[in-house]
């Protein structure tokens, strides 16, 4: 019998995934444990293994699609087999019924749940393209309705030429590179492949002999999500960034004295506990904007930036808080080796209260990190160098290091973020404050 | 006994009357000429010819629906119809074969009409039970038993008091009909502003599978023609020279504007109520005997007026020439298209 | 303009169609005594003698012979004194006139007009309040008017008696006494059969209705106006066979449909135009189609109950404004 590939739930708190590629074609013979395709989830593209032999017979869900967890992605079985008609979800996504109760909650609803419109409603978002799952539904008894469709703008596409139908992806392409889908040639719908032709096309119009010096490749799954959430972050958070000048001689004897009793701590571990600490006395860093309310958290998740090849990813270590320093730093350790070798727990994606980013290394002496939403601040730590300053009258030598708050000021006022990156300094340059 | 009792109710009744109606009782006009009854004579070989024809095609599974055959009453038809003018209308039932060529309706296309093709009097579109002649004042046979009675009075009505002729009507009715209440109302009204309407009542006794004495109370449906202050008339329903001379009185009797007139024709239903008819009701041999006592064709030759001779071979020539006639009818009927699909919608509204 | 009354509308196009063919004559109850139990028939016989019959009580006689009139050459109107009585003459309407063309291939004519005054009259109760429209647009053969005002009134009578089919004109009793404009008989227009009019545009929603259940269509539409809402009025005037084309034309405008008429909702004459919209329009559809008519119970007498039977434009405001 033909088995069901469903969209896996990877972990706690994902409710819904994109297929960023299919491994395999319809019709490949698969083995158990071969990859059949790949799930990006906000941050992260996790690998997803055939758990059992057979044939890819059928891909419901194409790539660059949306859809909520459990929901029906394709069908893997012998060879010939025919696949279910119709054949709906083995479980329906928790989240995925309307909520009829409450059109004006405007929810959006599964892709592949039937999605109750209007005929006319249903005509119109035929013309435009649109997913009817996508439109949040005010009709009566929850239906999808003409002004909703009318009303409706899909969050990547480019509001010019609404007629054209185009791929929910190609739709994302044309708007990241600036492209008229209007202008893009297809048959019927237009692909993302049409767009990369399109873009083919147009460089060699423009620069008829340098045709091997530029290359496109579509971004993978983490590029995107990365270019959207940064996006998105920009768009939504209006953010200031300070910066201040920290000694470091105490927190460089603090960590030679660990040393010597043989614990290794690095610098981002002793931020990240001394930061959670001030962060308990400035709760306004350690919040979150949400529809005009702001959500403060009484607890800290600090995330900490970990830089891949491929890409960025912010694993937080929860609680930061209330752990011990010994404790933060085997965390670190582990959730960085994990982001390494593409084995995060999603969860430890999700729920962070604020962010802790480290271009130390590189030399960097300031920069203007963007806040990981829904967070409201992130703090940019830069290289640690010794440099001569004025203390009581005397020019000495210390280990200064510059940190770069970036605070969202639609709650983070100037004054606010100052006082906290003034704490957070006199905690570094005075530990003993720590217990006080 | 038991059985027999409600079994022969119909043929008693029949049977009493005929044994008791002797040749010669009802003075015979004198105005009939040699070449009137030779031509009832043929009218009515015509339509015994046709039924049977139709009757072997039906069986033979060439004619759709269902048909009702009108053999042994040729004589009522005939005799009514020879007294009408052309102008003059009637309205015929189920069984109306037979008042359609009485009234003079081309048999070839009647015969096109019952095999349902484009070439038929109502191209294919009435059959049997709705053939139609409007050219000749064949109003039509009506599928509904008592469907007729308001439609020839209402045509009396016009013809009368709007449109200000002296066109008679005719309804013929079974004894079955007779207890619709449609005859109420109509029988009320003609007889009320003496309309020139004449209901011929074919009493031949059975209203489809059941005897007329089981559903009906008086001895003679005319009776009840009293009941309406409008003459009622018994004739010899076999005898074609008897219904002519009631029609004929009836037909001067309305064109005078004195009103209508009620003619019971005592009659017998020699085949079943349809083609295919088992005839659970009743015996075949008591249903044959009486047919071979009382067939119209061969009583005209003794029922003729005083004076008036037929010699056996010039009826019989009449005969065979009827077979060949409804012979040719029938090929014509077979040769003819069916309704071409595009003729499906037309004729539902004039406009 | 001048203004007369629904009922003498009626008196005048039958004054004019008798006038203007001699074979053209009226039969009913109480119609020539008495002029009509509704006086819609007062003064004709006078002008025509001998052409406004009373007949008896004789239903099936009354439709029957109608046919039967027609048939021999004449251009008959039948009046049913109310339509509840026309079930005593059902054969003669679906069996005959309504059949007697097709099944003689077209030889037969019938320009015949039964009259039928219809609808609730205040305690008329079960027998004499009825709205039996929607029985006929079952009926191919026949074609069914029921106008909405004086001037239609007068116009589609007209039409119904010049037309060589069959038709049946119900005429509401309430409206008999409602005046209207109409104008003189050189500036009429001529109805043709067959044709619904928009009586007031709109892009919100299309509300369908004819005779009576027009002034409940009417009311709706200046109440929803008051709000902004701006509704297509539809009148039918035909039901059978219905404007198809105009119907549709504003569903796919306004996106809406509200249909209401007096008559029992369920198999109500509408419901046919529901049935054709979810067809042939459905993708123009923007909301459920809303209907209103009776409930699916015989008339009541008690005017406590009658008052329920009724309909009223407040349910179509609320219903209409629930789907906007």
């Amino acid at each position: 019998m033909a088995t069901e590939l469903l969209m896996p739930k990877l972990g706690l708190t994902m409710t819904e995934g994109t297929i960023d590629e299919w491994k395999k074609k319809v019709g490949d013979t698969v083995q158990k444990g071969e990859i059949l395709y790949s799930v990006a989830t906000d941050k992260l593209t996790n690998d997803v293994e055939a758990e059992d032999d057979g044939v890819l017979l059928k891909i419901v869900v194409p790539e660059g699609e949306t859809v909520p967890c459990r929901t029906l992605v394709g069908w893997l079985g012998a060879k010939g087999e025919a696949v279910p008609d119709g054949a709906a979800p083995a479980a329906a996504p928790a989240g995925a019924a309307p909520a009829a109760e409450a059109p004006a909650a405007a929810p959006v609803k599964a892709a592949g749940a039937y999605v109750p419109a209007t005929p006319y409603a249903k005509k119109l978002a035929k013309e435009k393209g649109f997913e009817l799952a996508q439109i949040p539904a005010t009709g009566y008894r929850g239906v999808v309705v003409a002004k909703d469709v009318l009303a409706y703008t899909p969050a990547a596409a480019a509001p010019a030429e609404p007629a054209v139908k185009a791929s929910p992806l190609a739709a994302k392409l044309a708007a990241d590179l600036g492209i008229d889908l209007g202008t893009v040639n297809a048959h019927g719908r237009v692909l993302a492949q049409d767009i990369l032709a399109y873009l083919e096309s147009t460089r060699e119009k423009a620069e008829p002999a340098a045709d091997a010096r530029e290359e496109v490749k579509p971004m993978s799954g983490m590029r995107k999500a990365i270019a959207k959430n940064m996006l998105a972050s920009v768009q939504t958070s209006p953010t200031v960034t300070f910066n201040l000048s920290v000694d470091m001689s105490e927190m460089k004897r603090y960590r030679e004295q660990l040393k010597a009793r043989e614990i290794k701590v690095s610098y981002t571990d002793l931020l990240v506990r001394f930061v959670a600490k001030a962060l308990t006395e400035f709760p306004l860093l350690n919040c979150s904007v949400e529809d005009n309310k702001i959500v403060y958290k009484h607890y800290v998740n600090m995330g900490v930036a970990v830089a891949l090849d491929s890409g960025l990813l912010v694993p937080n270590i929860q609680d930061a808080d209330k752990k011990s320093l010994t404790q933060i730093s085997a965390e670190v350790k582990e959730l960085a080796k994990q982001a390494r070798e593409g084995k995060l727990p999603p969860e430890k994606l999700r729920g962070g209260t604020f962010t802790i980013t480290n271009l130390g290394m590189y030399g960097i002496e300031s920069f203007t990190p963007i806040i990981n939403q829904p967070e409201v601040a992130i703090l940019g730590v830069n290289t640690m160098e010794d440099k001569v300053v004025v203390r009581n009258g005397e020019t000495v030598i210390r280990p200064m290091m510059n940190l770069s708050l970036t605070a969202d000021h639609r709650v983070v006022d100037g004054s606010v973020a100052a006082q906290f990156l003034q704490r957070v300094k006199s905690l570094l340059e005075n530990p003993a404050l720590m217990l006080a | 006994m038991t059985e027999s009792r409600t079994g022969r109710q119909g043929p008693d009744i029949y049977t009493k009357y005929y044994l008791s109606s002797t040749k010669g009782v009802r003075t015979l006009p004198e105005s009939v000429t040699r070449e009137q009854a030779r031509k009832f004579y043929e009218t009515m070989c015509t339509i015994r010819c046709f039924e049977e024809s139709v009757k072997r095609d039906f069986l033979n599974g060439e004619i759709p629906g269902f048909v009702h055959l009108y053999i042994g009453e040729e004589a009522i038809g005939t005799g009514i119809c020879a007294a009408l003018r052309d102008t003059d209308l009637i309205e015929s039932t189920h069984r109306g074969h037979g008042h359609c060529i009485a009234k003079g309706a081309d048999v070839n296309k009647m015969m096109a009409e019952i095999f349902g093709k484009k070439d038929g009097l109502c191209h294919g579109k009435g059959g049997s039970m709705h053939i139609a002649d409007f050219s000749v004042g064949m109003l039509g046979a009506n599928g509904v038993v008592g469907g007729g009675y308001n439609l020839a009075t209402g045509a009396a009505l016009a013809n009368k008091m709007v449109l200000k002729n002296d066109t008679v009507s005719v309804v013929f009715f079974g004894d079955g009909a007779s207890n619709r209440g449609t005859f109420h109302e109509a029988a009320n009204v003609a007889a009320a502003w003496k309309l020139p309407v004449i209901f011929v009542n074919e009493m031949n006794c059975w209203a489809s599978t059941t005897p007329y004495r089981t559903t009906t109370a008086v001895e003679n449906i005319s009776d009840r023609a009293k009941g309406y202050n409008m003459p009622g008339v018994i004739v010899d329903g076999q005898n074609v020279f008897e219904v002519y001379q009631a029609a004929a009185e009836a037909v001067a009797r309305a064109r005078r504007g004195e009103g209508p007139t009620f003619i019971e024709a005592k009659t017998y239903r020699i085949e079943g109520h349809f083609v295919g008819d088992p005839e659970l009701y009743r015996k075949k041999e008591e249903t044959m005997e009486i047919f071979h006592r009382t067939d119209p064709l061969k009583l005209f030759k003794i029922q003729c007026p005083e004076g008036m001779v037929f010699e056996q071979e010039e009826l019989d020539g009449i005969l065979a020439a009827a077979k060949e006639k409804i012979a040719k009818a029938k090929e014509y009927a077979v040769s003819c298209e069916y309704p071409d699909p595009s003729e499906f919608l037309t004729d539902v509204y004039a406009e | 303009m001048r203004k007369i009354t629904f009922s003498e509308a009626t008196r005048e196009a039958m004054a004019e169609e008798m006038e203007k063919y001699p074979e053209c004559f009226v039969m009913g109850e109480d119609i020539a005594r008495q002029g009509g139990i509704f006086g819609q028939f007062k003064g004709l016989p006078a002008e025509f003698p001998g052409r406004v019959i009373d007949t008896p009580i004789s239903e099936t006689f009354i439709v029957g012979g109608g046919v039967g009139a027609a048939l021999a050459g004449a251009r008959p109107v039948v009046d049913m004194h109310f339509a509840d009585f026309i079930g005593v003459a059902m054969d003669e309407v679906f069996n005959q006139m309504a059949k007697v063309r097709y099944m003689f291939g077209g030889q037969a004519r019938i320009p015949l007009v039964l009259r039928a005054p219809d609808g609730l009259a205040g305690g008329g109760a079960a027998q004499h309040s009825q709205s039996v429209e929607s029985w006929f647009i079952h009926i191919p053969g026949i074609k069914v008017v029921a106008p909405s005002n004086p001037y239609d009134a007068k116009m589609v009578l007209k039409a119904a008696i010049e037309s060589d089919d069959p038709v049946l004109y119900f005429e509401n009793k309430v409206l008999y006494k409602e005046s209207g404009e109409v104008p003189e008989k050189e500036d009429e227009v001529p109805y043709e059969i067959g044709k619904a009019r928009v009586e007031r545009e709109g892009r919100d929603v299309t509300i369908v209705s004819y005779s009576i259940g027009m002034k409940n269509a009417r009311a709706a539409a200046d109440m929803l106006a008051r709000d902004g809402i701006e509704a297509e009025v539809i009148d039918l005037i035909t039901l059978s066979p219905w404007d198809k084309a105009c119907v549709l034309d504003s569903v796919k405008k306004t996106h809406r449909l509200c249909l209401v008429s007096e008559c029992v909702k369920q198999g109500g004459a509408l419901a046919e135009v529901a049935a054709v919209v979810a067809e042939e329009g459905l993708e123009y559809l923007d909301a459920p189609i809303l209907r209103y008519g009776a409930p699916f119970t015989p008339i009541p007498f008690a005017p406590t109950l009658e008052k329920m039977y009724r309909v009223y434009p407040e349910d179509l405001v609320k219903g209409i404004k629930a789907v906007l």
